[in-house]
């Protein structure tokens, strides 16, 4: 794998996740600029998010002398603080220098009694990168699930915390599942309390935000039998295979529910046919699905030209059609400006 | 001129027994002598401190937080005023005792303490990670001697810290090199042979060789080095004549470490003869 400067460190991605389960603390074991840093930047992307709410952190503050000596002691200090608050459950996290020394902090958090506490071998860089940190943590909060019979809703799993257009991803499958008659029983992890986790593998579906995330979608199956789809909705064609999917999974049928989105997606084409024919240099990132931008360029008769208008696909693309209408939108505003 | 010293070699082998022995022969000649025991087992300046394990440095620093520190926490005057530091480090199986060794240098620069006619420097078995490097790194030893006997596991520990010389002889700010092989003896045939051909296929010489003998073990009873302990005997000689041979040594190299099958053959041909 090419290294990127995008990356960053597992921290981060597992504190996306960790963080958004509200009632538990997420302890850092590491020094503390691992905390400030983590604390600082999930503060600052939930302040333009229109969240308040500041991130639970707790850091065991390792300095040179736990290297030396071991950081065991100071991980026991700061989970026994941790503990005083009374949280739901405690997450954790550990950074690359107790990686690098070996602390055993299974056996640290094995000991704490009355709150659960559970461990995600993060180990800073040495575990990888963000999304590494992402699936620990999904992976890792799992064992919290309890299953039970499959109740013919579905589990969203791996939503992106910290991306601007979450909630509004969110809503938009939810409408597209209402369409089927289908509920949203669990968003994993996203402003969820510890005890709704219990609700894991209840469900009939599981739905991956993004397919980077089939390692989770295979364990959840596995432990807990729940089938995945493998990510939300991507494109007007991807839109309506999920749709198909979903009713496929979960026997609702949805040959009502394509159709009417069909018509929706017709008039959303037609609200944009000021596009039409255009010239466009469309800038987009390196892992983006080709049928995605292949049916946008087909759908509007889009010519790529390197002189063309200068447009960008977001990262990541937009999800279901109101997403696509969104950034149409906003092409078009660029058209005119 | 300030010397320093290192000694190197496979865990048992003898370093702190020669280390402590070579520091009260030193001392006998009228040189101010420092030893620090680079090593967290923390007992490589016992026998100049009859029998007393000294606090170390990284106690020291955890008890009282490393600016509090003066240097009569940490230098502690023994035998022949040989003055004594043990570095110290955590319990076997936690934390990074060569952080521990990186920090103990910070503190003993800090402290102005690494200044003496002589340092010896007595350092863990392998060079296992960056920390243990640091007594022959930023200038510190310029002269590292190998301990080793006749045997394979030992001559394997001995050429794999002639990679690490080999590798730090060429920075800039080191000037550590090879300053010869002592052979601390296992009472193995030819054993003083080998130890010189493998010095000379190194690069290197035998600057010494010390017998094994009993006395080394009724010294260690009696809390003593064998210099104070027994000193008209053949084996405190052995041990004056080495630490004449290394204020006297002029000789450094950079060594050639050998290949595995090298140094398997050079054993086996001692062992066939
Ligand atoms: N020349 C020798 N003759 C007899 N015994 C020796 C000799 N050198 C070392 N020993 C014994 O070997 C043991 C280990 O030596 P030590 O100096 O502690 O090794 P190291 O510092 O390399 O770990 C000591 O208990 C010592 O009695
Ligand atoms: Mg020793």
């Amino acid at each position: 794998m090419i290294s990127s400067r995008t990356e960053g460190c597992t921290l981060t991605g597992a504190l996306s996740v960790t963080t958004s389960v509200q009632d538990a603390i997420t302890v850092i074991h590491g020094p503390d600029g691992c905390a400030h840093h983590n604390f600082s930047l999930l503060h600052a992307l939930h302040f333009d998010n229109d969240q308040l709410n500041l991130p639970s952190i707790l850091s065991s503050s390792l300095k040179e002398q736990e290297i030396i000596f071991g950081g065991e002691f100071a991980l026991e200090e700061t989970l026994s603080g941790a503990m005083g608050e009374s949280p739901g459950a405690i997450f954790v996290l550990t950074s690359c220098v107790a990686a690098a020394i070996g602390d055993d902090v299974r056996a640290v958090c094995n000991e704490i009694r009355g709150c659960p506490v559970v461990v995600i071998p993060t180990g800073g860089f040495l575990g990888g990168g963000f999304s590494d940190g992402v699936r620990s943590a999904l992976i890792a909060l799992s064992e919290l699930g309890k299953g039970g019979d499959p109740n013919g809703t579905v589990t969203l799993v791996g939503e992106k915390n910290l991306e601007y257009e979450a909630e509004a991803n969110y809503r938009e499958v939810q409408r597209l599942l209402g369409l089927l008659g289908v509920k949203v029983r669990l968003r994993f992890v996203r402003n969820i309390a510890v005890s709704e986790i219990a609700q894991l593998g209840s469900s009939s579906l599981n739905i991956l935000r993004e397919e980077s995330l089939a390692d989770v979608g295979d364990l959840l199956k596995d432990r807990f039998g729940t089938p995945y789809l493998p990510s939300f909705p991507l494109g007007f064609e991807g839109t309506l295979t999920f749709l198909s999917q979903v009713g496929d999974a979960l026997n609702t049928g949805s040959d009502r529910a394509i159709s009417m989105e069909l018509e929706r997606q017709k008039g959303i084409i037609d609200q944009f046919s000021e596009l039409r024919g255009r010239a466009v240099n469309i800038c987009h990132s390196d892992h983006m699905p080709a049928p995605f931008l292949s049916e946008l360029l087909e759908l509007f008769d889009l010519q790529v030209k390197e002189r063309g208008q200068i447009l960008t696909l977001p990262d990541p693309i937009p999800v279901g059609t109101s997403g696509l209408s969104r950034m149409l939108s906003r092409w078009q505003r660029v058209l005119h400006a | 001129m300030m010397k320093q010293i290192a000694l190197y070699g496979k865990g048992g082998i003898g370093k702190s027994t020669t280390s402590t022995n070579i520091s009260a022969a030193l001392s006998g000649m009228g040189l101010d002598v420092l030893q620090i025991g680079c090593d967290p087992k923390r007992d490589s300046t016992r026998m100049l401190m009859h029998g007393r394990l000294i606090p170390t440095v990284m106690d020291q620093v955890r008890e009282r937080g490393d600016k509090a520190i003066t240097q009569e926490d940490v230098v502690f005057t023994g035998y022949g005023g040989v003055r004594c530091v043990e570095a110290g480090g955590p319990e076997p199986g936690v934390g990074c005792a060569g952080r521990g060794i990186i920090a103990t240098f910070q503190v003993l620069e800090r402290l102005g303490a690494l200044h003496a006619d002589v340092v010896v420097y007595d350092v863990l078995g392998d060079v296992v990670c960056g920390g243990f490097a640091m007594p022959m790194r930023e200038g510190y030893a310029q002269e590292v001697y190998l301990v080793t006997s006749g045997e394979l596991m030992s001559l394997y520990a001995a050429n794999n810290i002639c990679k690490a010389i080999r590798r730090l002889s060429g920075r800039s700010r080191g000037q550590c090199r090879l300053g010869g092989v002592i052979c601390n003896a296992k009472n193995l045939p030819d054993e003083k042979q080998l130890v010189a051909t493998f010095a000379e296929r190194i690069g290197s010489t035998l600057i010494q060789f010390i017998p094994r003998d009993p006395v080394v073990q009724r010294a260690e009873l009696n809390r003593m080095t064998v210099i104070e302990y027994l000193p008209g005997s053949d084996q405190a000689e052995a041990y004056r004549l080495l630490a004449r041979n290394i204020i006297e040594n002029r000789r450094l190299d950079i060594p050639e470490p050998l290949e595995i099958a090298e140094l398997e053959n050079l054993a086996y041909d001692f062992i066939a003869d």
